[in-house]
């Protein structure tokens, strides 16, 4: 694999740095994503169990915890749940397990994210990234609930889009399957809906995400996602502006 | 080949039937030893009897008869009727003849009363049953005759009702003894279902019924089955803790790799290796994964996951098609379906260099087909490809990532959503890879 904006993927949009808690019992682990994490523009504490956990919790605030959740001593998923009992900070977990089971469970219990052991330093940085983008509100059409989480879920003309299981579900419920690449699409356009987007700016924006970059034109991910959004007998939501580039017509709301 | 052919009808008889043959056989050696040995002693007696009485009878008839007149025998003959010694008299010259086999009654009679034989006794088998079994006359002094029908005891005729009436407690024993068979064999019957499922998911022990052996082997076979159950239970679990160990190394040799001082030649090359590592380690984790159940099932677009694994396979290089309805859903487990479906198109396009992906609704069922122009599989080795940590191809050719746990992760994925797996070679050349899935999970 390649990455070419390895290093500089990291939100310019971010404001300020944000503070990130990793909980890694692996010492050299933890060095070393801490320094990717910091390479990447964050500022990084760190704590080898849950109880360092709360100390620092207790000291600092941080914007986010990248938790290993096969810490020794108490279970990860012990730990997950009073976390989430005692405060909304967004949450990536971290398994060497890579069970698709633990990855549910994990989001089942609202961790925000899912990391499979062994990850690299750009994937790292993209899902911590796109985390914080999303406790940011994506750009106030997912409405935060409480304490700036926002809702996870969107929903359009019967659709329904989970942007941290990354899932899209059809009106009859059935999971739809997109690549990386159209689920990024999919997510620009829901944050700017009713808005005639470029080609250009549609490819800067969608790049900006997690997905695998895909050297597949813009062109041909609309019409595979055209595709696949299109219900019996109805056109799917997205419209071509000749000579501008595209537009989400329906309307986008939490669900 | 006739042998071969009993010996081989003789096998497929069932364990109740043979039983019951063998009761069967002795119940015929029985009544065939009885009737032998015990009827005909018997017999002799009831003759004897037999004899006596008839002899008594006529004797008495015949002088009484000799002393009346003639216009009177008529109704003496009425008269000297019983129920069970019926008398007639006849004028003319008519006798019957032809009776055979009862010489030796005549004989006895003849013994006992020396006078009948100059009477001309005559005996004879009764031909229509009514007034007895046995008729006879004798020829009185002025060459009338006295003829008299009575009942003897003695099995002479065998008639159909006599053999039913013998069989049909045998035939009752023989239907109630099949049916007792059948209940004592039947914890047989669930030991040989709960045999065949061994080793497929959770133990389940067979409730011990039945004879004393039987609860034994019962026993055994549930203990076999615990002790199976831990064995591959140790193997997932050392598996699992051998991947799992394996993935903090591997992430720290990924993030240092990140590292600005490496060179990029080198970040590459090492970097391929440990998506090698993992992905060895995904396949495991997939295989272990896939006995699990505790993901529900889901409604799932099985043509847009078909599609979305092409788009993607063919995003990275590979070619590969896609060929089917924008839409189809099916109830299944959406992650080991995935798998399943990703697994069979990697392999085409691994082994067979493209892959053309079909998929239609089939009635009930999804049906999803993978197929590839490549060299395909020896014919005797398919039941081989889908063994698990079996590769086909030679050690010498061992260029392919995976553990060759590929088709069998397929095989396993399908099986939980009761769908069938089928794989064989197109005659057009090229292997062909067919998974249906029921439409609805129940």
């Amino acid at each position: 694999m390649i990455r070419p904006h390895r290093l500089n993927i990291t939100a310019p949009a971010l404001t300020t740095a944000a503070t990130i808690l990793l909980v890694e019992d692996d010492g050299a682990l933890r060095t070393l994503t801490a320094r990717a994490l910091r390479q990447s523009g964050f500022n990084v504490l760190t704590a080898a169990t849950g109880a360092e956990m709360w100390v620092t919790l207790r000291e600092t605030s941080v914007q986010l915890i990248v938790l290993d959740i096969m810490l020794p001593g108490t279970s990860g998923f012990d730990l997950f749940r009073r976390l989430r009992r005692e405060s909304d900070v967004p949450i990536i977990f971290v398994s060497a397990r890579g069970s698709e089971e633990d990855r549910v469970l994990g989001l089942e219990l609202g961790a925000d994210d899912y990391l499979a052991k062994p990850f690299s330093t750009r994937e790292l940085a993209a899902r911590v990234s796109a985390v914080l983008r999303r406790g940011g509100g994506l750009d106030g059409i997912a409405e935060s609930t409480s304490a700036g989480r926002v809702s996870d879920a969107i929903a359009f003309e019967g659709w329904h889009v989970s942007p941290t299981r990354r899932e899209l579900r059809s009106p009859s419920g059935a999971i739809v399957d997109l690549t990386g690449a159209e689920f990024d699409l999919l997510t620009t356009f829901l944050t700017y809906p009713q808005r005639v987007l470029g080609r250009e700016r549609l490819m800067e924006l969608s790049r900006a995400r997690i997905g695998d970059s895909s050297d597949r034109s813009i062109d041909v991910l609309v019409s595979r996602l055209r595709r696949k959004l299109q219900a019996e007998g109805s056109d799917a939501p997205i419209i071509t502006v000749r000579g501008v580039g595209y537009m989400f017509k329906a309307e986008v709301r939490p669900a | 080949m006739t042998a071969r052919r009993l010996v081989a009808l003789f096998r497929r008889i069932g364990l109740p039937e043979r039983l019951l043959a063998v009761l069967l056989l002795v119940i015929i050696v029985d009544f065939a030893a009885n009737s032998l040995l015990f009827d005909r002693a018997n017999s002799f007696e009831l003759r004897r009897d037999d004899a006596e009485r008839i002899s008594e009878n006529l004797i008495l008839a015949t002088r009484m008869m000799e002393r009346a007149a003639t216009p009177g025998r008529d109704r003496l003959a009425d008269d000297l009727s019983s129920s069970h010694f019926a008398l007639d008299w006849v004028p003319a010259n008519e006798r019957q003849r032809g009776a055979v086999g009862l010489a030796n009654l005549r004989a006895q009679i003849v013994e006992i009363a020396p006078e009948l034989a100059h009477s001309d006794l005559e005996l004879h088998l009764e031909e229509l049953p009514g007034r007895g079994n046995i008729g006879g006359s004798v020829r009185l002094e002025d060459r009338s005759v006295l003829r008299f029908h009575t009942h003897a005891h003695a099995a002479w005729s065998l008639t159909a009702g006599r053999i039913i009436s013998f069989i049909m407690p045998t035939l009752l024993l023989v239907l109630l003894a099949w049916i007792l068979l059948r209940a004592t064999l039947r914890p047989l019957r669930n030991l040989i279902g709960a045999a065949r499922q061994l080793g497929d998911g959770l133990p389940q022990p067979v409730p011990e019924r039945g004879p004393d052996e039987l609860r034994s082997l019962i026993r055994a076979l549930n203990e076999m089955q615990e002790r199976i159950h831990q064995s591959l239970n140790d193997r997932t679990h050392t598996m699992l803790a051998i991947g799992h160990d394996l993935k903090t190394p591997l992430s720290r040799m990924s993030l240092r790799l990140d590292d600005p001082a490496v060179e990029p030649d080198v970040r590459e090359g090492l970097q391929h290796d440990i998506d090698e590592m993992r992905m060895l380690l995904e396949s495991l984790q997939a295989y272990v994964d896939s006995d699990g159940k505790a993901i529900p099932i889901e409604q799932v677009d099985v043509a847009v996951m078909a599609e979305t694994l092409v788009n993607t396979a063919a995003d990275r290089g590979a070619d590969v098609c896609y060929f089917g309805p924008p839409h189809l859903e099916i109830r299944v487990r959406p992650v080991a379906v995935r798998r399943a479906l990703s697994n069979l198109i990697d392999n085409a396009v691994h082994y067979g260099g493209n892959a053309r992906v079909f998929v239609r609704r089939d009635g009930g069922a999804a049906e999803v087909t993978v197929e590839d122009d490549g060299p395909g599989i020896p014919e005797d080795r398919i039941a081989d490809a889908l063994q698990p940590f079996v590769r086909l191809d030679t050690a010498r050719a061992r260029d392919t990532a995976g553990m060759g746990l590929g088709l069998a992760i397929v095989r396993k994925a399908v099986r939980n959503e009761n769908g069938t797996l089928d794989l064989r070679n197109r005659p057009e050349g090229g292997l062909r890879a067919t998974i249906r899935l029921p439409l609805t999970s129940d």
